[in-house]
């Protein structure tokens, strides 16, 4: 069968489609294969689960209107910062020109698009009307709200990836820099939005407050640095080619941004503990008091020990500072983030700040996620998995060789020229004509 | 295909002048003297044509109206999706307001009845525009609240408890909740899209047509009144998947009817009115009485006023 488009001709041959997919099947290893079949029927689950969502105000959630948002909101949440922390990092090399950063970009682009578009379908999903929502936040924007200000700013976000994505691959060089800086700037305010959304609600104690930003900031670039130690860790450990200097350069730099992350994440989280247990706010401390020995506090004493004290120990220690260790160590700090971002959200409504609606909760908002939540989010996982393993077997990942616009170490050295320059000039009287240019 | 006949050789049609054209008009054209002008339908184009072009002219068409549509009602809102409007109604002529008596309130529920009843609030008690919580403090000063299944039964008849887990009660009351109505929502302002509005005379209303159903004014609700309404057979008029909560039954109020909670509580403990009105119900009360608003300390400025809560209500 022949169509006809745009003067073209495709030929639709399901033979030669299966033939060639078939072929591309046999071709793979059983340990790819397995992985990949995991991955679909994961996927599968999820597709399920979201197909049980789409009629509006079907209760299919495990949450309440004491609960309103249940682990959709902590997993948009999560892939949220994730996307923003993958840019935050790699932005040291595809902004500022650090080499070490280098072989970062192209993978943290590819993950960024995909863990992006993946929370934007977690939220479709979680909205009653997302469709809606377009056409709303479009045309009847409520500039007060921080909700709309986050979608605008990850909307801006996605379009300066994807020309990211897009010029890294058709070697547009200055395009690619101009949309790297642009998403890198994005990735800086997007995510502190998106703190935003929580940190205004001062009916939420919990969530309130000027620090939530920070927080979400922070845990972003935890977020993305952890993911791409994972993903780094794997590409060396199944000896990808092409991959040499990455690997000399992308673990070293990878431990360096892991440790940021743990670091900031372990000073905000002292902060944010010692003001709960000091606090006169009663909700507050109820809150905190959760965290530490009420319902959720192993989940949290988890998350503080494999979440941030183990990784930031296999990062510390000479002994462990080699690829597997640094490997754990995004796995463990990806995991704390994971749990982390389920705790902020969950423990910001199991405190009761009201009755809602006639019920009383006491002492705790209880909060089950049913099985259709669960199912999207283990399909949302897979799906960025399964897309991610595609890219790295079929895409030419390796690192882009031209690089323009600002470079840091350049920048300096400009800087140091002109002042040498101008010393010159002031010795020898303005005999000198110095054409010294960021990024020259 | 039939070769068609030049113009000049074909007799007039019934509807085609048999004038020709004006030769100063022709020669403008290009024509030559005596020359007449093709006309739109006189063979060039064919009566398929027509109809092909009207068979994708009139969807083309019809879908252009639905855009246009529903990028009005995005744009303009639509007056079906927010609350009925009594067609004379000045609504920047009133300030409305709401007082809840806890000294005279006895609990019986029927305001949750008539409420659910008037707005098609769903019958799980987890769905309530208005509830009744009894409020029992004692003396150690802990204030226990319960509502069972939002008050709609009402509570057994009867003296309070003299003790409640050995400490005496000092203070027990019930107290009716519903929208608070703020002056200062942040129900409104973390609307994303605005659909969650506040009108001239001080309601906060839900734009059922514009809502996305993101919960995010349920969490923001200092004093949870909303809820997203659920797709259930109990829900006879609610839209599923959007907000809803108490209006003050604003269809009600701006056809000069009282709401259907005051007019149906049997005590005159709900009463509403014209906060700018010195003789409205309202204004009477909060002139003779001292009145307070649930936590104040959020500065959220609730229109809805209490009597008799001398204890902090704590839920």
């Amino acid at each position: 069968m022949t169509v006809r488009l745009g003067g073209r001709a495709f030929v639709l041959d399901p033979r030669a489609a299966y033939g060639t997919v078939r072929g591309e099947i046999e071709s793979m290893s059983r340990a790819l294969q397995a992985w990949l079949c995991l991955l679909l029927v994961l996927m599968a689950l999820g597709a399920v689960g979201a197909i049980f969502t789409i009629a509006p105000g079907t209760e299919v959630f495990g949450t309440t209107p004491s609960f309103e948002w249940g682990i959709l909101i902590s997993a948009y949440v999560l892939f949220a910062i994730t996307t923003s922390g993958l840019c935050l990092g790699a932005s040291l090399g595809t902004v500022f020109g650090i080499e070490l950063f280098r072989p970062l970009e192209k993978r943290h682009a590819i993950l960024a698009v995909l863990t992006l578009t993946t929370a934007f379908g977690i939220i479709a999903l979680d909205l009653h009307y997302p469709v809606r929502m377009v056409f709303g936040a479009v045309f009847n924007p409520s500039l007060a709200s921080p909700m709309w200000w986050m979608g605008a700013f990850y909307a801006g976000y996605l379009v300066f990836l994807i020309v990211e994505v897009w010029s890294m691959f058709t070697g547009h060089d200055r395009i690619h820099q101009w949309a790297c800086t642009a998403a890198a700037g994005m990735a800086i305010i997007a995510p502190t939005t998106l703190g935003a959304v929580f940190g205004v609600l001062f009916a939420r104690s919990y969530w309130f407050g000027p620090f939530t930003p920070v927080t979400m900031l922070v845990t972003a670039q935890l977020a993305g640095s952890a993911l791409l130690g994972i993903v780094f860790f794997l590409v060396v450990r199944f000896q990808r080619t092409g991959f040499e200097r990455g690997r000399r350069l992308a673990i070293p730099a990878i431990r360096i941004l892991l440790a940021v992350g743990l670091v900031a994440s372990t000073v905000l989280l002292g902060r944010q503990l010692v003001d709960g247990l000091t606090t006169a706010d009663e909700a507050f401390y109820d809150a905190t008091m959760v965290l530490i020995s009420g319902p959720y506090a192993v989940p949290f004493w988890i998350r503080v020990i494999a979440g941030l004290a183990v990784p930031l120990v296999l990062i510390a220690l000479p002994v462990t500072r080699t690829t597997l260790g640094t490997g754990v160590a995004a796995c463990l700090a990806f995991g704390g983030v994971v749990m982390d971002r389920l705790l902020f959200v969950n423990v910001g409504q199991v405190v009761p700040g009201s009755t809602v609606g006639g019920v009383v909760s006491d002492p705790y908002v209880p909060y089950t996620p049913s099985l259709v939540e669960i199912s999207i989010v283990i399909g949302a996982f897979a799906l960025v998995a399964f897309v991610y393993t595609l890219v790295e077997r079929y895409a030419d990942l390796r690192e882009a060789d031209a690089h323009l616009g600002f470079h840091l170490p350049e920048f300096i050295a400009s800087v140091r020229a002109r002042i040498t320059a101008g010393r010159t000039v002031g010795d020898a009287d303005g005999a000198h004509e110095g054409n010294v240019g960021i990024g020259s | 295909m039939s070769e068609r006949t030049p113009l000049d050789q074909r007799a007039p049609g019934p509807m085609e002048s048999p004038e020709p054209a004006s030769p100063a008009l022709g020669s403008e054209i290009g024509l030559e003297a005596g020359e007449r002008p093709p006309g739109f339908l006189d063979g060039r184009v064919s009566r398929r044509t027509v109809l092909q072009a009207g068979v994708v002219a009139v969807p083309c068409l019809a879908g252009a109206g639905l855009v246009f549509t529903a990028l009005d009602r995005f744009v303009n809102g639509d007056p079906a999706g927010a609350e009925p409007v009594a067609a004379r109604y000045d609504a920047s002529g009133h300030r409305w307001g709401f007082v809840v008596d806890t000294d005279s309130c006895v609990g019986c529920g029927m305001c949750v009845v008539a409420c659910k009843a008037e707005n098609g609030v769903p019958e799980d008690p987890e769905y309530s525009r208005t509830w009744v919580e009894r409020h029992i403090t004692t003396a150690d000063g802990t204030v226990r609240v319960d509502s069972p299944e939002g008050g709609i039964d009402g509570f057994e008849p009867g003296d309070p408890p003299t003790m409640v887990d050995g400490s005496p009660v000092v203070d027990a009351r019930f107290v009716p909740r519903l929208c608070m109505q703020c002056e200062n929502s942040p129900c409104t302002a973390v609307c994303p899209v605005g659909a969650t509005y506040r009108t001239p005379d001080g309601v906060i209303l839900i734009d059922e047509e514009r809502c996305i159903g993101c919960g995010y004014c349920v969490v923001a609700c200092p004093y949870g009144a909303r809820y997203i309404v659920p797709a259930a057979e109990d829900t006879p008029r609610g839209v599923p998947g959007v907000a809803d909560k108490c209006t003050f039954c604003y269809h009600r109020i701006t056809a000069g009817l009282p709401p259907a909670c005051v007019e149906a509580c049997p005590v005159g403990a709900r009463r509403y009115g014209d906060l700018d009105d010195p003789t409205s119900p309202v204004s009477v009360v909060m002139a003779e009485q001292p009145t307070t608003v649930l936590k104040e300390e959020l500065g959220t400025k609730p229109r809805v006023h209490y009597v008799g809560l001398e204890a902090e209500v704590v839920s």
